[in-house]
This record gives C-alpha cells, structure tokens and sequence, in this order.
C-alpha cells in the first residue's frame, strides 16, 4: 500500500507534461492544417476563385483610380492653362491701364506752338484716334489712360492746356500706337478733325512710323474704396 | 484521488494553450510521435497503479526517455530515408490499445466485484 501513496505525484507530473505537449501539438497541428498543402482540392478550388475574383476587384479599382489620377494631371494642366491665359490677360490690362511701357507701329502728331488750338481740340484727336483702333496713346509722353484729365488753366497773362493738371509746353507731339494708315485716316476724314483745326488756322504733322515708344503711366491710383460687386 | 492525474492534464493543457509554442512546421511530424510516445507512458503509469506494480522513477524515465527516443528515432529515419516514424507509431499505438484494453478490464473487474460483494459481505 505504500506504493499507492506514491504514485498520484508522478502521475500527476507526467499528465501535466502531456497536457502541454498535446495543446502544443494541436496548435501545431492546427498550422500545419491551415497550410496550403494540407488543403483539400475543393477548398483551394474555392480559395482560388475567390482570390481571383478579388483580384479582378482590385483591379477595375486600380483602373478607377488611374482614371482618377489622370484626370487629376489633365485638371493640373488646365490650371496650368488657366494660369497662362491669366498672365497674357494681366499684359494685356497692363496695356490697357498703361501701366506698362510700350512700343508698336503707329502715328506720331505733331503740333507747334503758333497752332490755334484748345484743350478740347486734343480731347477730339484723342476719342478719333481711340476710334479708329489706337492701343495706347501719350501726349508729351504723359500716358492716356481712364484717369488722364484734358483741361486748361489761365494765368492772368496766358492760357495753357493741362494734361493730369500738368501744362503742356508745345511743340505738343501726340502718339498713338496702332494701324498707322487706319489711324491717319481717321484723323484725315473728310469733315473730321483734321478739316476742322485747318478752319481754325492749325495743321498738325502726322507722321507714320514703324516704331513707337509709348512710356507707362507715372504714378497709378491706389484703390481704397472700390471693391467689385459679387453677384 | 483519482482525480489529481486528470486535474493535472486539465492544468497542463492550460499551460500548454497559454504558453503558445512555436515549433516550426517541419518539426510537426516528430512532435506528433513525442506525444504518441508521451500518451503511452501516461497510459501505461496508470496501468501500473492498477496492477499494483507502480514505480514512479520508471514512470517518469520512461516518459521523458520514450518522448525523446521516439522524436529523435523518428527524426534519423527521415534523415535514413527508413520509416522509423511508422514503427514508432505502430509500437506506441499498439501498446497504448493495449494499456487502455487493460485498463477498462482492471476497472470493469473491480466495479463488477464491487457489485457482487454487497455492503456488509466481509472480504
């Protein structure tokens, strides 16, 4: 009977042992079983499709977002576009507002000091010549543009024509940068300007020329109050 | 006190789950007869205690020595190029069929005697 007193630790012992060795070779087993060698035809038959038919989803999504991304490049090159024509326009305003010097074919006119004229004599030549398709004109190189003012002022003495409340000391020379030939005709109409200064005694030159230089407007307003309408 | 052996796989079987071993997959197949062999010694442990013939030394020698010379057979007949691993799992299998024939018959015999001698039948 001693012997049965002894034996529940051994035991006890070797069947902890088994324990552990049995849940590690389940563990084991269980990997060994999801091994895709030890699969069954059937189920890699079902992995395979599947995998497939996920690929084929991954693929229309990869093909979806090349599209995407190349319609984001083309957007970009859009903007690219867009900035570009932007630059050319803000030139073009600049022309426009002159506040970029410039330089073009056009008329030169020239007027002396013993020509009868008034200051709306100059106001005249220079609608005519915006009519007839100038760019950019200066009158003694003072620029024309939307702020320029045309006026006179006396002293007691004399009366002088004041362009931007500068006087203008003659000769006074106009330049206008476009068509010369279309310029010139449009000063030289029959009953137009031209005719009309010849009535009072003035006979400005007009001078064609390949090349003019129109300098920029010296100073620009500064805006403070104007702000655009969103609408 | 039957129950401390079962307890104790119940324990080891915790252990075994918590601590998560991690053989690698090659080594799966000699693991599997280790644990053969291992199921074999246990089997025959309590074979013992009901033949009355228990040693515990031999027990636990036996488990540990029959565990690895079973793996470690099992390994060089891969490496012979002999199925060392189908002897071992044919000698285990059938001792362990063996120990738990016996086993049943120990148990049978003795809850059937314990039927026959009523309570108050001296022995």
């Amino acid at each position: 009977m001693n012997n049965k007193k002894n034996w529940q630790l051994p035991i006890t012992i070797v069947f902890i042992l088994l324990g552990i060795l049995l849940s590690a070779q389940l563990q084991t087993q269980n990997r060994v079983l999801s091994d895709l060698s030890m699969q069954k035809t059937e189920d890699l038959i079902v992995m395979v499709k599947n995998l497939s038919e996920k690929r084929v989803e991954l693929e229309n999504e990869l093909t979806s977002v090349e599209i995407k991304l190349n319609q984001l490049r083309t957007s970009n090159a859009d903007e690219e576009n867009i900035i570009k024509n932007l630059q050319t326009e803000l030139k073009e305003f600049a022309i426009i507002n002159g506040t970029e010097k410039v330089t073009g074919p056009g008329l030169k006119i020239t007027i002396d000091k013993d020509s009868p004229v008034l200051y709306i004599d100059f106001v005249n030549i220079i609608n005519e010549l915006w009519a007839a398709g100038a760019e950019a004109i200066c009158l003694n190189d003072v620029r024309i543009n939307i702020y320029t003012s045309i006026y006179y002022s006396e002293t007691e003495s004399s009366m002088y024509i004041t362009v931007n409340n500068k006087p203008l000391t003659f000769p006074i020379i106009i330049k206008a940068i476009g068509n010369p030939n279309t310029l010139e005709k449009g000063l030289t109409l029959p009953g137009g300007i031209m005719d009309n200064l010849a009535l009072f005694g003035a006979y400005p030159v007009l001078e064609k020329s390949e090349k003019l230089v129109i300098p920029a407007v010296k100073e620009t307003p500064v805006l403070t109050e104007a702000k655009p309408v969103i609408e | 006190m039957w129950f401390l052996p079962l307890f104790g796989l119940i324990i080891g079987a915790l252990i075994g789950s918590i601590i998560t071993f991690e053989i690698p997959v090659t080594y799966a197949k000699y693991m599997s007869i280790a644990v053969l062999a291992s199921l074999d010694s246990a089997f025959g442990g309590v074979k013992a205690v009901l033949e009355d013939t228990f040693d515990g030394t031999i027990l636990l020698t036996g488990f540990f020595t029959n565990t690895l010379i079973a793996a470690l057979l099992a390994f060089l007949g891969d490496k012979l190029g002999v199925d060392l691993y189908l002897a071992a799992v044919f000698a285990f299998g059938v001792r362990l069929f063996q120990n738990l024939a016996f086993i049943r018959h120990c148990l049978l015999s003795k809850t059937l005697k314990k039927y026959n001698h009523k309570p108050g039948d001296s022995k």
